[in-house]
């Protein structure tokens, strides 16, 4: 009877989605904040390349998170 | 004249419910940035009081939900409405008053099931909706925002283990001011829809409006700004709660219980589960918790926030069914839902007398 009033599918893929996003853009927004934290540790030991491989990984992990909220804005207006 | 002076009462009972509505639910979305020092307690209310009246205007697609799916729309008068809220709004402040986390949206959906029940009988309860919207929603929701935000704040700590604990927990109060955000944003699209839903189902059913109408400009502006007024007001026993009471907790953990919650929300939102935001901030910030430690959960208060959960729709429709009752003593005119209502302010009034005269609750500045 359950199975009737909701639909299976849609619980399983309820899970599957909050699961994916929540721990991934925490995750993703994590590897920004170790990417300035080392960027700043590198640049203090004047390895400027290790640095500006860090401040990179932290852009594209933040550009990441900003892509997700903006995702999530648009599933939230168009519902 | 009659019927236009009940739906005048059931406009300012409506907008009452969502006054509550902001300053109860919406205090557990700005509770995690408050208790973690990502933003200051003023700053944090205001900006989610703008994102709460932003979001009442995002979309009015499941502003009729609560009644259509849980209760035959043949039972909906005006009378059952007013009943359904004061059902809601008392267990609200019952709740507010004991600083217990519960959701408004399930309080609501309590008290128009208490009320179409004791005016129609239980035929009136269309139990699929109430079973497959209602129910398993509850139960997933906090459980899956548990398992998110632990697994998150796992990984978490395992990204930065090794970095300056200054820049990690300066990088995650920035996180919250997003989703903090976020969260409020998607709390004003669902809860202020259920009141303008209810204002809307009043007007239909006073032959105000057509049948299947959309809610009138003025029905989204006074839901938007009733909730974003409410939501400015406070609802600091709540903060509380859900700030220090259930955990300590730091903004790692902040960051991620306001991050399952926005995905849990968004996520049910998309596939039409409807669900409540309390239950998922409060799933969310005991699952980050847990996961550091599982006795820095103070079990006791999640308890307690858990037999709130459960009583909610139960006791909402209790006092709905009981509020119906009393308006019908004094037959179908205005008379029942003004005496209702005028005792239901009386009380209110006694209530937050004897709490001045014990001492203010917990104020503003104390955040």
């Amino acid at each position: 009877m359950i199975a009737t009033i909701v639909e299976g599918k849609e619980l399983l893929e309820t899970v599957v989605y909050s699961t994916v996003a929540g721990v991934g853009i925490t995750v993703v927004f994590s590897i920004a904040i170790w990417g300035v934290g080392r960027f700043a540790d590198l640049n203090r030991e004047e390895r400027s390349l290790a640095a500006g491989a860090a401040v990179a990984v932290a852009g594209l992990a933040l550009a990441v998170t900003a892509a997700a909220v903006v995702i999530g804005i648009v599933v939230m207006t168009s519902k | 004249m009659s019927s236009d002076v009940i739906l005048v009462i059931v406009v300012g009972t409506a907008l009452a419910f969502d006054f509550t509505n902001g300053f109860h639910d919406t205090a557990n979305v700005v509770a995690t940035s408050i208790s973690t020092g990502a933003a200051r307690p003023q700053v944090a209310i205001g900006f989610a009081s703008l994102l709460n009246f932003a979001g009442a205007f995002i979309s009015i697609s499941v502003a009729a939900t609560v009644a259509n799916d849980v209760v035959s729309a043949d039972v909906i008068t005006p009378t059952v409405v007013f009943a359904g809220l004061i059902g809601a709004i008392a267990w609200n402040l019952i709740t507010w008053w004991l600083g217990l986390p519960s959701s408004s949206s399930h309080a609501l959906i309590g008290g128009v099931v208490g009320s179409a029940v004791a005016a129609a009988g239980f035929d009136a309860v269309i139990a699929e909706g109430l079973v497959g919207k209602v129910l398993i929603p509850a139960l997933v929701a906090p459980i899956l925002a548990f398992v998110v935000a632990g697994l998150s704040i796992a990984l978490i700590y395992r990204v930065v283990a090794r970095q300056r604990p200054g820049t990690v927990t300066r990088g995650f109060r920035y996180g919250q001011i997003v989703s903090g955000g976020l969260l409020a944003l998607a709390h004003g699209t669902n809860d202020a829809q259920k009141t303008m839903g209810i204002i809307t189902l009043a007007l239909i059913a006073n032959g105000s409006l057509a049948a299947n109408a959309d809610p009138p400009l003025w029905v989204i502006a006074a839901s938007a700004t009733a909730i974003a007024l409410g939501t400015y007001s406070g609802g600091w026993r709540i903060i509380k709660t859900t700030g220090t009471r259930i955990i300590k907790m730091d903004a790692a953990q902040g960051f991620s219980s306001q991050g399952a919650g926005a995905a849990v929300i968004l996520a049910s939102t998309h596939f039409g589960f409807p669900l409540s935001t309390t239950h998922v901030i409060n799933g969310g910030v005991m699952g980050a918790g847990a996961a550091k430690r599982v006795s820095a959960v103070r079990w006791g208060v999640a308890g307690n926030i858990v037999v709130a959960w459960l009583l909610t729709l139960p006791a909402a429709a209790a006092i709905g069914a009981l509020a119906y009752g009393l308006t019908r003593i004094f037959g179908t005119g205005a008379l029942g839902p003004v005496l209702v209502t005028l005792a239901s302010i009386s009380l209110i009034a006694a209530l937050f007398a004897r709490r001045a005269q014990k001492g203010a609750p917990v104020p503003a500045s104390s955040g």
